[in-house]
């Protein structure tokens, strides 16, 4: 791992691509040589048991998580695991480049993470200010169409704790959005929201993936998934088990998928 | 029990000068308050290190420093501190310094305790978006830690307050230093010292409900996902 | 400089052992004597926050909010030399200085137990009555041992206190630790080496106090069958 160049120029042009991922917390080998291709525009499903990586593997996509083996490949730059013991100086260059990977991702948490001591225009503003480097005024237009996107024009000035949980979520996704970011990932956006709000949120998401945004969700709303993704992922144990367009899944002989399948479908 | 005549004109005489103490009192916990906001910090700050040495003292010296009464470190700072090393402070000096000592152990309790108390998820959400570590701590991450710390940081300042009282002890003359000599010569212990108790109450307690005004202005910042 | 004599020496320290560990335990003593006074009053004064009478209620409030502004200091002399004068009673020191710290901290204590009993879920006794325990019965086993598992930290908290402040006695002629390292430290002409040993001991306290309230606490979660959901 030399410093010099952290991402170097790769060979084949691919959009997004994991190679041979691995990551482990302690013993425990959470994510097992991923490789996993992501063409643009696509949308990514994953799906699996609680423990399955899902998680983690999306993190690892935009270094939240760094992997402990492997690259990440995207638009052309690689990106591997970089941790110099004693060059501090080194280190924080290579955080700095990594901000550059982190602007073009766009990332919603499922427990949306929204700040709480701001508005949610403010919420918006903050990352257009400081990443995209707008001024005050650009950034505030740009935030306020942003939030009307996602229908929460009215909501504008208001603080989280006055919005409900699907409202919360959406100032997530437009802040994310308003970075105009070439992926946008999508961390159990639902789970943590109230069954009638979970609608609200996949219907943004549909509206985003019809828009031709390349989208990797890790979810468990398996009517979605079917319906939405260009191909499904079942992870299990760390590792992929298969990867296949809805269809083809639906029709799986793998027995794990099979099972999988058969216990949440029911 | 004999009936007990309470001498007001004893108060009447000396209140003005018991207030003048009252604010020797306050000068020195104020100074003592603002090296325990810097000491605290230091020491926090020692605690969250990645060097396992650092984290080590800092927790072992936070520890000392709470355990240690505070009369002890005030004469371990004014008379033995002095001697030892012929550093001369004078009793206001050692006063605040002793008092910042103390206070800083406890400050670095409360600023950790503000820390820890933003969900990691906030910091994890600011970096996602692309932003530099500095920017997700100044921007996210400390705003929500500032409405968590200042109610406990008043506690604190009560807390040292309320012992700057000792510092008459080495000589520096606050309210209790003119309690205890003006009560010498009037033989009146329990009036003055019944109203210089008084007085302290109605401070800690303003100050102690002024801060819970306060966090519950500061409420809207309330940290949630 | 003096030179002739080593920087540190503390070999009067040494010398002055029984003298200094007598004097700690004079300091544990009227700590732990302070405390279970203390968790007395305490509880009663929170009971009478809880009344349904509101001078009682009243009453208590004024207590804790002026045993909590007050500072030790005032409130030893005031007892000591105040209360002597204005009640006419001669208390010796010792006495004295217990109960000034016993009422400081009860005024702490009665807020701990307060909400440690405010604490325990109201639906745990509606359960305990609806399966047909008694009031007391449901007291007993429902309510107390919850209790206090909340209430041992910041128990532990208030006698490490009171040890500390056992210190301020020395004001008042007490011959505890602080009071005997004073006199040592005058007689000695070796303030640095008898104050740093004087806060080595209080350390030791400190720490075995913690220590000890450590596993109080893992006791008695111990003994507790059912598994709380954390």
């Amino acid at each position: 791992m030399t410093f010099e160049s952290g991402h170097e120029e790769s060979s084949k042009p691919t959009f997004l691509e994991l190679r041979g991922v691995s990551k482990s917390f302690g013993e425990h080998k959470v994510l097992d040589q991923i490789n996993l291709t992501v063409a643009e525009g696509e949308v990514l499903v994953v799906i699996g048991p609680s423990g399955s990586g899902k998680s983690t593997l999306l993190r690892c996509i935009n270094f939240i998580a760094a992997p402990d083996e492997g690259e990440v490949i995207f638009e052309g730059h690689s990106w591997k695991v970089f941790k110099s013991k004693f060059n501090f100086v080194a280190n924080r260059k290579y955080e700095k480049k990594l901000t550059i990977l982190r602007s073009e991702i766009g990332m919603v948490f499922q427990n949306f993470n929204v700040f709480p001591h701001m508005t949610a225009a403010q919420n918006v503003v903050l990352g257009l200010t400081k990443v995209r480097k707008l001024g005050k005024a650009e950034a505030r237009l740009a935030a306020v169409a942003a939030l009307s996107q996602v229908g929460l024009s009215d909501k504008v000035d208001q603080y989280p704790e006055k919005l409900s949980g699907g409202q919360k979520q959406r100032v997530a996704i437009a802040r994310a959005l308003a970075l105009k970011p070439k992926v946008m990932l999508f961390d159990e956006a639902t789970s943590s929201l109230d069954p009638e709000l979970v609608n609200g949120i996949l219907e943004e998401m549909r509206r985003l993936a019809k828009a031709g945004m390349t989208m990797v969700v890790v979810t468990h709303e398996m009517n979605f998934a079917f319906q939405v993704a260009s191909r499904i992922v079942f992870m299990d144990q760390g590792r992929i088990v298969e990867i296949g367009t809805p269809d083809e899944i639906k029709r799986t002989t793998e027995p794990r998928t099979r099972s999988f399948l058969s216990a949440i479908l029911n | 029990m004999n009936s007990y005549k309470f001498d007001w004109n004893v108060i009447d005489k000396y209140l003005p000068e018991l207030l003048r103490g009252l604010f020797i009192t306050l000068e020195v916990s104020a100074v003592g308050m603002v090296l325990a906001l810097v000491i605290g910090l230091l020491l926090a700050t020692g605690r969250l290190s990645s060097h396992r040495f650092t984290r080590a003292v800092s927790n072992g010296v936070v520890q000392l420093f709470r355990s240690i009464p505070l009369f002890v470190m005030l004469f371990w700072v004014y008379y033995g501190l002095s001697l030892k090393f012929h550093l001369m402070f004078t009793s206001f000096q050692a006063g605040a310094i002793a008092l910042g000592i103390t206070g800083g152990a406890y400050m670095a309790e409360v600023y950790r305790g503000g820390l820890t108390a933003v969900d990691a998820g906030q910091r994890e959400a600011a970096i996602a978006m692309g932003m530099t570590r500095a920017d997700a701590f100044l921007f996210v991450v400390l705003p929500q830690a500032l409405r968590i710390v200042i109610p406990p940081t008043v506690n604190v300042y009560v807390g040292l307050l309320k012992g700057a009282t000792i510092v008459s002890v080495i000589g520096v003359s606050d309210m209790i230093y003119v309690a205890q000599y003006v009560s010498l010569q009037t033989f009146t212990p329990f009036e003055l010292y019944s109203v210089a108790g008084l007085i302290f109450v109605c401070l800690t307690l303003s100050i102690s409900g002024f801060a819970w005004m306060l966090e519950r202005r500061l409420g809207k910042g309330r940290t949630y996902g | 400089m003096d030179s002739s004599q080593p920087f540190f020496d503390f070999s009067a320290v040494w010398a002055s052992m029984p003298i200094l560990l007598k004097g700690f335990g004079l300091a544990l003593f009227c700590a732990s004597v302070a405390i279970i006074l203390a968790v007395i009053l305490g509880l009663a004064v929170a009971l009478l926050r809880l009344s349904p009478i509101r001078a009682l209620r009243w009453f208590a409030f004024v207590y804790t909010q002026l045993f909590r502004g007050i500072p030790l200091y005032v409130l030893v002399i005031w007892v000591y030399f105040g209360l002597a004068i204005a009640a006419g009673v001669n208390l010796p020191a010792i006495p004295a200085g217990i109960i000034t710290l016993a009422l400081l901290n009860s005024g702490y204590l009665s807020e701990t137990f307060r909400s440690g009993i405010l604490a325990i879920d109201r639906g745990q006794i509606e359960a305990g009555i609806a399966l047909g325990l008694s009031r007391g019965e449901v007291m007993r086993h429902i309510v107390l041992p919850q209790a206090l598992r909340i209430i041992i930290p910041p128990l532990g908290n208030q006698y490490v206190d009171a040890i500390k402040d056992s210190a301020i006695l020395s004001i008042i002629g007490v011959p505890e630790l602080m009071r005997e390292s004073e006199q040592l430290a005058n007689l000695y002409y070796r303030p640095f080496e008898f104050y740093t040993f004087a806060g080595a001991l209080y350390l030791i306290a400190v720490l075995g106090v913690s220590k000890g309230m450590n596993t109080l606490e893992k006791k008695l979660s111990a003994h507790s069958a059912h598994t709380r959901a954390i």
